[in-house]
Order: C-alpha cells, then sequence, then structure tokens
C-alpha cells in the first residue's frame, strides 16, 4: 500500500464512523490548494470483536475514530475490554472479526513483518514502565531508535530532544532503579516519543504514581498532544478524567457505552 | 546492514557480560558436552585406526614345500602378483621365516628352543596381501593349483568374514553412538542458552514493543551463542592440549600392538570437529530459544 492509498483507506475510514463531537472532526484540517484536506484518522475501529481461545468475549462491536491530533481518554471499570481494545492497536492481539486501522494501516491484515513497522508509528507507555533495568535512562531512550537501525549520529539529538522535553536531561545517565516512579514513567514517555509517533497510546500511564505525580505525568501527554500527536490513554483516574473535560470513551463489558466531551461518570 | 552487525554484536557483547552467571553456566555446560564430543571422536579415531590395523593384518598364506626351486617360486610369485585382487607378494624363505617367528616370540616373552634343534622346523612361504579383505578372487585356487610347490593354504577366509562383519558393527555402533551424543548436546546447550534467554524475556518483549524486527531481537542472541560456544570450544581446546600428552601415553601403554598415533591429521580434525560444534550448538541452540518468543 502506498501512502496516498493508506491516507485514502484511513479516510474511507473517517466517513463510515459517525463521529458524536463535530468539533474533534474539525479543528486543524489543512487547507491545500484552497480544497480542505480531511484530518487524517489515526485510530479506526470498524465493529470489532475480540474472543480469547478460552470463549471469553472480551470486545463487542466496538466503533471508534480518533482524529490526528485528538486527546482520547478510555475508561471503564476493570475487565470492561480496555486492555484488549490496546493490545488490538498495538497488535500484541488480532481482532476475531472487525477493521482496526491505526495511523492508517490495517493492523488485521498486517503481516508479521510488518509489525515492528507499525510499532514504530506508535508510542506506547504502561503502567509498569517496562525500561530495561541495566541500561540508564539515556540508553533506554536510545534503545527504541537503535533497535529500528537509526544511525548514531541521528540518535544523540533525537535523545536529547525528548529528555528535554520530559525534563529529564539531568538524570539521563542514572538507571530506572535509581529513579523515583515519575521520572521512570517519565523515560518511558520519551522512550515512546523518540521516534516521532503519529500516536501515543498510553495504558494506564499513572495507575502506579500517587495523585501529585499522576497530573505531572498528564500534563506531559497534554504538551504532547499540544505538540500534534495523537493520544489514546487508558485510565482510571476519575480526578484527572473529569477535571480536564476531553473526549472520553467509555466501555462496559466489552461495548462502547458512552463517547462524549465529559467526566469520568455518566452525567445528565 | 554494517551498522545492524555492529549493534548485533555490541548487543551480545552486553548482553553476554551484564548476565555473567547464566553466560558462565553456559558456557561450562558447552565446554562439558564439548569435552564429551571430543573424546568420542578421540576414541571412534583410535577405534577406527585399530580396526584398520587389523584389517591389514588379513592375508592369504600359502606354505612353499622344502627344496623347491627357486625358478618355480618365483614363477609362482610373478603369477600371483598378476591378478588383479592382489596387492602386494611377499616371499619369505626359511631363514627369514624362521627369524620371524623368533621375532615373535621374543615380543610376547616366550623362551626360544628353535636354536636347539639345530635344524629349521619352519618353511618358506608366500604372503599374499589383498586390495580389498572382502575380495579374495582366485588367489587361493591359484596357490593351491601350484601342485608340488604349495604344501598348504591357509584358508582364513571364513575367519576373516566374521572379523570384517565386527568392524563393520562397531563402525555403524561408532557411528550411530556419535550421532546420538550430538543429538544429546544439542539438547543440553539448547536447553542452557534458553534459560539464559528465558531470563532476559522481559528485554526481548521491550524491543518487540519499540518496534525491534525479528532480526533486531534474534541477530544479537545468535552472536551471544556464537560466542558462548566459541568460548567453550576454546576452553575445550585448551584442556585437550593440556591432556594430549599424558592420554597418548595412557593409550600407547593400554595397547601397546596397536599402532593408533594421535598424529597432525587427528589435531586438526579435532580443532575443526570442536570449533565448529560450539559454533553451530551456540548459534542453533540460541536461535531455537529465541524463537518462542517471535512467534507470536
Amino acid at each position: 500500500m502506498t501512502t496516498s492509498t493508506r491516507r485514502i483507506a484511513g479516510a474511507l475510514a473517517a466517513a463510515t464512523v459517525s463521529h458524536p463531537e463535530p468539533d474533534a472532526v474539525e479543528g486543524t484540517s489543512a487547507v491545500v490548494g484552497g480544497l480542505p484536506e480531511p484530518r487524517r484518522i489515526s485510530i479506526a475501529l470498524e465493529d470489532v470483536s475480540k474472543v480469547y481461545p478460552n470463549g471469553r468475549r472480551a470486545l463487542a462491536d466496538v466503533d471508534l475514530a480518533v482524529p490526528d491530533g485528538d486527546f482520547v481518554f478510555l475508561v471503564g471499570p476493570s475487565g470492561a475490554g480496555k486492555t484488549t481494545l490496546i493490545k488490538l492497536l498495538i497488535r500484541d492481539e488480532v481482532a476475531t472479526s472487525g477493521t482496526v486501522f491505526v495511523a492508517g494501516r490495517d493492523v488485521s491484515r498486517l503481516s508479521r513483518r510488518e509489525v515492528p513497522k507499525l510499532r514504530r508509528r506508535i508510542g506506547i507507555v504502561f503502567q509498569d514502565y517496562r525500561l530495561l533495568p541495566n541500561k540508564s535512562v539515556r540508553e533506554n531512550v536510545a534503545f527504541a531508535l537503535e533497535v529500528t537501525g537509526t544511525p548514531g549520529r541521528q540518535i544523540r539529538p533525537a535523545v536529547e530532544r525528548v529528555l528535554a522535553l520530559v525534563g529529564l536531561t539531568a538524570q539521563g545517565d542514572q538507571l530506572p532503579t535509581q529513579l523515583s516512579g515519575g521520572e521512570q514513567q517519565r523515560t518511558a514517555i520519551a522512550r515512546a516519543l523518540v521516534h516521532e509517533p503519529r500516536v501515543i497510546i498510553a495504558d494506564e500511564p499513572t495507575g502506579n504514581l500517587d495523585p501529585l505525580i499522576s497530573w505531572e505525568i498528564i500534563q506531559l501527554l497534554l504538551r504532547i498532544n499540544e505538540l500534534g500527536t495523537t493520544v489514546l490513554m487508558a485510565t482510571h483516574n476519575a480526578e484527572v478524567v473529569t477535571a480536564l473535560r476531553r473526549r472520553v470513551v467509555a466501555l462496559e463489558d466489552g461495548r462502547v457505552v458512552r463517547d462524549e466531551v465529559g467526566g469520568y461518570h455518566r452525567e445528565y | 546492514m554494517l551498522r545492524f552487525l555492529a549493534f548485533s554484536i555490541r548487543r551480545a557483547w552486553q548482553g553476554f557480560w551484564r548476565n555473567a552467571v547464566m553466560s558462565l553456566a553456559a558456557t561450562i555446560t558447552m565446554t562439558l558436552m564439548l569435552l564429551m564430543l571430543a573424546g568420542l571422536v578421540i576414541g571412534l579415531s583410535g577405534m577406527d585406526a585399530g580396526l584398520r590395523f587389523i584389517e591389514q593384518k588379513v592375508e592369504v598364506q600359502a606354505f612353499i614345500a622344502d627344496g623347491v626351486p627357486q625358478s618355480r617360486i618365483d614363477a609362482l610369485v610373478a603369477q600371483v602378483r598378476a591378478l588383479p585382487e592382489v596387492s602386494e607378494v611377499d616371499y619369505l624363505d626359511k631363514q627369514q621365516a624362521l627369524a620371524q617367528w623368533q621375532e615373535q616370540l621374543r615380543q610376547q616373552g616366550q623362551p626360544d628352543y628353535s636354536s636347539e634343534t639345530g635344524t629349521n622346523p619352519i618353511p618358506a612361504s608366500i604372503q599374499v596381501k589383498l586390495k580389498d579383505p572382502h575380495v579374495y578372487g582366485t588367489v587361493i585356487q591359484t596357490l593351491q593349483a601350484a601342485q608340488g610347490v604349495v604344501t598348504d593354504v591357509l584358508e582364513t577366509q571364513h575367519v576373516v568374514d566374521a572379523l570384517l562383519s565386527v568392524t563393520g558393527f562397531l563402525r555403524t555402533a561408532g557411528v550411530v553412538v556419535l550421532g546420538l551424543v550430538g543429538i544429546t548436546v544439542l539438547f543440553i546447550v539448547v536447553n542452557t542458552i534458553r534459560l539464559a534467554v528465558v531470563a532476559r524475556s522481559e528485554e526481548i518483549e521491550i524491543m518487540r514493543l519499540v518496534g525491534a524486527s525479528d532480526a533486531f531481537i534474534r541477530w544479537p542472541f545468535i552472536f551471544e551463542g556464537v560466542l558462548v560456544g566459541l568460548l567453550g570450544a576454546a576452553v575445550t581446546l585448551g584442556i585437550l592440549a593440556l591432556a594430549a600428552q599424558p592420554i597418548g601415553q595412557g593409550v600407547a601403554t593400554l595397547i601397546g600392538q596397536v599402532p593408533i598415533q594421535f598424529d597432525r591429521n587427528l589435531a586438526e580434525e579435532l580443532i575443526l570437529v570442536v570449533v565448529g560444534a560450539g559454533l553451530a550448538l551456540g548459534g542453533v541452540g540460541a536461535a531455537i530459544s529465541v524463537r518462542t518468543y517471535l512467534i507470536r
């Protein structure tokens, strides 16, 4: 698939999904030659179901469209399917039915060889940081570029740039065990960001952090979002979600029960 | 490509030293396995040399009647030599035959009474070596046909056949044992390396998540396995070099009759076998171990 056909596929995906929030679809549309180019879609799920081999139905008929530049909270009780949805997006699992588009690619149709290429277009942040314990902060961040075969002279400036962005320049040579939880998570975010992904997918990034540090992490993700990266964040943190009044997608028993700008809980 | 190689080798080196205990365990296992393999190769090549020595002993002997004119003996020798199955024909006259007999007695440490009689009871003989110990052709008939010259032909055909079937069996058994030990060694080494890989499954998981292609994950581990293999091979060869002298002497005193030589050929073969096996076992072992984590 060429880039242009991918765009068309993405746009088609966007067109077929009815979006409940008109504001989000407009916004940053680029105007080329007088014609407004429709905003590209970062994430699109169409009619997605996932049944695990043990018979458990984790997702049922999920439709979701996230345009480029959006900031979306994914909420819902434990077992509602948040983690499964994220696993589908990063192709850790494959949907039983339906299509999953991420960064312009049909994830379910990717061959094994193409999976790494998808992962390079997205940044992934986990609750448990997943840093390599025997590598320094700088090495952990550089690692994401090294494994993609980026030349060393390009790696160093890119690493320093993201370390400055997350505010860890001074701690660059420390090992993860010498850092606080918040600093470890900021390292993970720097790693997720260093290859300039279109989408950042964060699975409970504040789950292990106290409220103050959680706010720092959220502020960091908001700033990254302002710089143009789409952010999808699964969370239980009701306080943060309600305060920020961003788009909230709520899952319950594997179904999308709410998709609107608002708080953590349904508001009537 | 060069960058990929440099990355893989650097990561392999780091991986080896940052997990020193696991690497050491794998290297020791590798060394022990390679020693076992080398020991088997030495044993088999010794056995092979012994078998070849025994097979060379196979010959047809014809005893010559006393007082036969030399011209008739020469004619018979020429006739036998012309046969296509024959590689070598020796004629031992009575004096030589006696000397050989006395020599054998001395070697066996038995008293020599042959000088007591004052006469020579040992007949002259023709000794025929065959090209292939299985193929007699018409050698025996030709010798028996020489009426008046040959008194008796030492017929060893069935003895030789039995001997050959035994040596053949021993050779086959040796190859089978070598194969079985090779498979065992592969399994043990693969398991050891797998332990080292499992200890780093988290690292592999993180590599996958940040978008490392399979090659970027696989090759550092394969190089690390190769490193373990090479190190194991080096240690094994060191031990063998130190042990070669005493073992050689031990074998020499054990079976003095059979001239088994630990020559340059065997040494080269051993280096090839040990280094090759180390490389292959380490590399293949690591590749098999990482595979589990790549197939998803």
